[in-house]
Formats: structure tokens, sequence, C-alpha cells
């Protein structure tokens, strides 16, 4: 995967609609300005993608380095003129991936030595419903990756779908069981004390 | 409206956006989905990236910052697929002798192949658009070749049937043989075109190379062997196809281990640096 010489006719093919699509074919002809100013366009955006599903700051900044390094390295398989939010989050999904393996390989070596203290939810003390990270967190991986692409990243289903290599059908199949284990959950969570918690499934 | 039709209004719906009419109605008397879109809507604390870490990232692309090529549309790609894929067939065919096409009829010479160049296609597709992350995809690119080798099994029942073989296993073992000799050849040429695109899973990629290399070996069987057993074609022709998928699988993991591994080893050093 070598870089290669830049494309000649490129400037007839600069894109229109999303900011972000323009900075990436100047980024693509090695403009600097351009680079700098999609790192700062999309970065924070990113970043919350990652921080929302890790449930760590330092981790989400780790993986936002590493989307930076794939996106610099496979930056030519960007067509100019197509929707770059999909293309950005398809190395997203796949650096999330693969920090969650890596995540697993290092926590199935590990070995507790102490008790972990419980999880915010299931504090007696609370009245109120709880907030949507610990929610988020309840549902499986990949219910969790489409639901923050949905409401967090603002994405639509046509480019989650594009972006998980799947099909938007299956996105909406995910997304409904997201919201169904939700319903569940808000409804053992609501003020009935006398209600057991826990996920009703 | 059910709860049902509500996930539809949720999965559009932003924080300006006003909900339509019906949805407001059971909003007001359902009170699990009023919770969700309470829940949804407010969304999870805002948070920023460290502008140390912002300026990490400027540092270390703008260091190694230079002009490239966008990859070649898919269509160039797909001939390049076909123009392999035609290549090693009509080599091993001629190399094999068509003895099963003169004993094939019309009938079936037109499923069978229909089928493989089917097949062949969907994958050839798949794989341009695997070179490309975030591309468009109809079928699941993770369920496709399962997918093609059950379509090219169900042309193969509807064209064959079973017949008495003596020497199942010997002749069988030489007919994988010859096919696999066409799937390494197959897969090479293929992986030429593929080398510049930027595949998210090397598994599936792999898996991916692997059936259409397989497709190619399947063809050439069916070009040569003269054997018309239903169950020497599923067994040994299609086995073909499965072995090189799978082959192709167990690569393709292998690549990505290896890749992942010099990875971490060059990254290593850009964590460390601070930025200009």
């Amino acid at each position: 995967m070598q870089p290669d010489a830049v494309h000649p006719d490129l400037g007839a093919l600069v894109p229109r609609g999303h900011p972000a699509e323009h900075l990436m074919a100047l980024y693509q002809q090695a403009d600097a300005s351009a680079a700098a100013a999609l790192v700062d366009l999309l970065s924070p955006q990113l970043y919350r993608f990652f921080a929302s599903q890790m449930g760590s700051t330092n981790e989400a900044e780790d993986m936002l380095q590493e989307v930076w390094l794939r996106i610099h390295r496979v930056r030519h398989t960007y067509r100019p003129g197509e929707p770059v939010l999909p293309w950005v989050y398809a190395i997203a999904h796949r650096v999330r991936i693969d920090n969650y393996r890596k995540r697993n390989r290092i926590s199935s070596r590990e070995v507790g030595t102490d008790v972990l203290p419980e999880l915010q939810v299931q504090n007696d003390q609370r009245t109120d419903l709880p907030p949507f990270d610990e929610m988020v967190a309840t549902l499986p991986e990949s219910q969790r990756e489409v639901l923050v692409m949905l409401k967090v990243n603002g994405l639509s289903i046509e480019e989650i779908a594009c972006a998980t290599a799947t099909t938007p059908g299956a996105v909406k199949q995910k997304a409904h069981r997201a919201y169904e284990r939700l319903r569940s959950l808000l409804k053992s969570a609501t003020p009935k004390q006398t209600e057991p918690k826990g996920v009703a499934q | 409206m059910t709860c049902r039709d509500m996930d539809g209004v949720i999965n559009s719906r932003s924080r300006d956006s006003a909900l339509p009419p019906e949805a407001s109605e059971h909003i007001g008397r359902c009170e699990r989905c009023r919770e969700v879109m309470r829940v949804l809507i407010e969304g999870p604390e805002i948070r920023q990236p460290s502008e140390s870490g912002v300026r990490l990232i400027h540092g270390s692309l703008l260091r190694d910052l230079r002009p490239v090529r966008p990859l070649a549309p898919s269509s160039v790609f797909l001939a390049g697929f076909a123009i392999s894929f035609l290549a090693v067939a009509v080599v091993g065919s001629i190399q094999l002798h068509a003895y099963g096409w003169n004993v094939l009829s019309v009938s079936a010479k037109i499923v069978v192949f229909a089928s493989l160049a089917l097949g062949a296609g969907a994958l050839a597709l798949s794989m341009a658009r695997q070179m490309r992350p975030g591309s468009k995809y109809s079928v699941s690119p993770n369920l496709l070749p399962a997918g093609v080798l059950l379509l090219v099994a169900v042309a193969m029942m509807a064209v064959f049937h079973s017949r008495e073989e003596k020497a199942f296993v010997s002749s069988g073992l030489r007919c994988l043989s010859s096919g696999l000799k066409y799937v390494i050849p197959g897969a090479v040429l293929t992986w030429l075109w593929l080398r510049r695109g930027a595949a998210q899973s090397p598994k599936l990629m792999g898996a991916t190379i692997g059936g259409f290399a397989g497709l190619i070996g399947v063809t050439v069987l069916e070009v040569h062997c003269p054997n018309l057993n239903l169950y020497h074609i599923l067994v040994w022709h299609l086995g073909v196809l499965l072995l090189s998928a799978l082959g192709g699988l167990a690569l393709g993991a292998a690549v990505g281990v290896v890749g992942k591994w010099r990875h971490y080893r060059s990254e290593s050093s850009y964590r460390l640096r601070p930025a200009r």
C-alpha cells in the first residue's frame, strides 16, 4: 500500500456536502492545513464514539490516536466526492473491535486480587433513572455500537450499515433489540422500589 | 402506533426535530417509550479529547504528509478479477483437457457455469467493496462465501444425479488435488489486484479471496472431469471451494495477527514523540 503521485484531476472531483469531504480530498493532496482542520473537526466525535463505549477516557485517547494512524495509512482508499463519515467510522469500528479483543485477552490473563466496587446502577440509594452511559453499558457490544453511532454521533442507518459492513436491515434489527432491552431496563429501574433490579429479558 | 413503530421514530429523531403527532400520542400513554426517548435524546455528557492528545495527532500526521493517488474505481478491480479468473480457468482447462465439457448437455452447461459465474461475480464485487472502508453492501459480506457455496451446491443438485461409482475416493482425491492446483495461482493473481486496498477484516477478505479462487478450481474441474455422479461433484469438486475458503480464512487470520504485531511495533515510537 504505497502512496503514489497525486491524481491530476483531483481538483475537479473536490466534493460537496459535509465539510470533512472537502478537507479529506485536500488531505489526500498533502495539504497540511486541511489535515489539521480535519483532525480538529472529527476528533471530538470520534473521541465520544470511543468514550461512550469503553467507559475509560484514557482508553478513548489511545483509540483516537490509533484511528488517526490508520486513517493516515489508508487515506488513499477514500474516494473524493463520497461521504467521508462511513469511511472514517468503518476504520473506527475496526479499531474498537481490535481494542475490545485486546482488552479481553488481557483480562483473561489477569487474576483479581480484590473485590471490585459495585456498579453505580446497582446503588440502592438511587431514585433517579440511570443516565445514558450506564444504560448503554448494559447492552451487548454490537447493539451498543449501533446505538452510539445513531444517538451520539448522529449517523443515519445507511451510514452505520456502511461503517459496520452490514445491511441497513441488520442495523435496524440491532437498534430494535437495543431499544427493547433499554425498555426492560428502564421498567425495572423506574422508582417502583419493590420490583427486582436487573435485566428483564 | 406501537412500540415497534416507535423504533423508527427514535432512529431518525435528533435533539432538535419535532415528533410526529402519532408518536407524541404514543409517548403520552407509553411510559417505557417515553423514558427511552428521554435517555437517548439527553445523550451522554459531552466529552472532549485532551488538547495534548490532539496536538500529538497533528504532529504525527504532518510529519509524514505526502500526496496520495486515490484508489481506482471498483470497475477497474472487477475487470482485473475477471481477467484473473478467466486466465487461470482457461489455462487449467487447456492443460487438463475438456472431457467434462463434452459430456454435459447444453442445459447442464448453462446451469453449472451460470451458477459459477454468478458466485464469482458476487465474490468479486464483495472483494472490490472490502478494499474500501465504508462501502455499501446489499448482502452481508460475512455470509457471502457460505451463500455462494450453497448456491453452487443447489445448482449441482439440480443438474446431476447419484450414480454408481467404484473408485469414489481415489478418483475424488485426483479431482481435489487437480482443483487445488489452480486455486493457488488464482488466489495470488487476485491478491495482486487487492494489495492496494485496505480490507478492515483480513479474515473476511481471506475467506472471500479463497472462495473466489476456489471457484476457479471448480470451473476447471467442471470443464475437465467427465464424472457425472452427484456425490463425486458435491464432495470432491465443491470440496475444493470449501477448502480454499477455509484456507483463505486461516491465512487471513495469520496475516491479521502479523500485521497488528508489525503495526504496534512501528507505532510504539509514535506514541512517545511529542508534537512539533
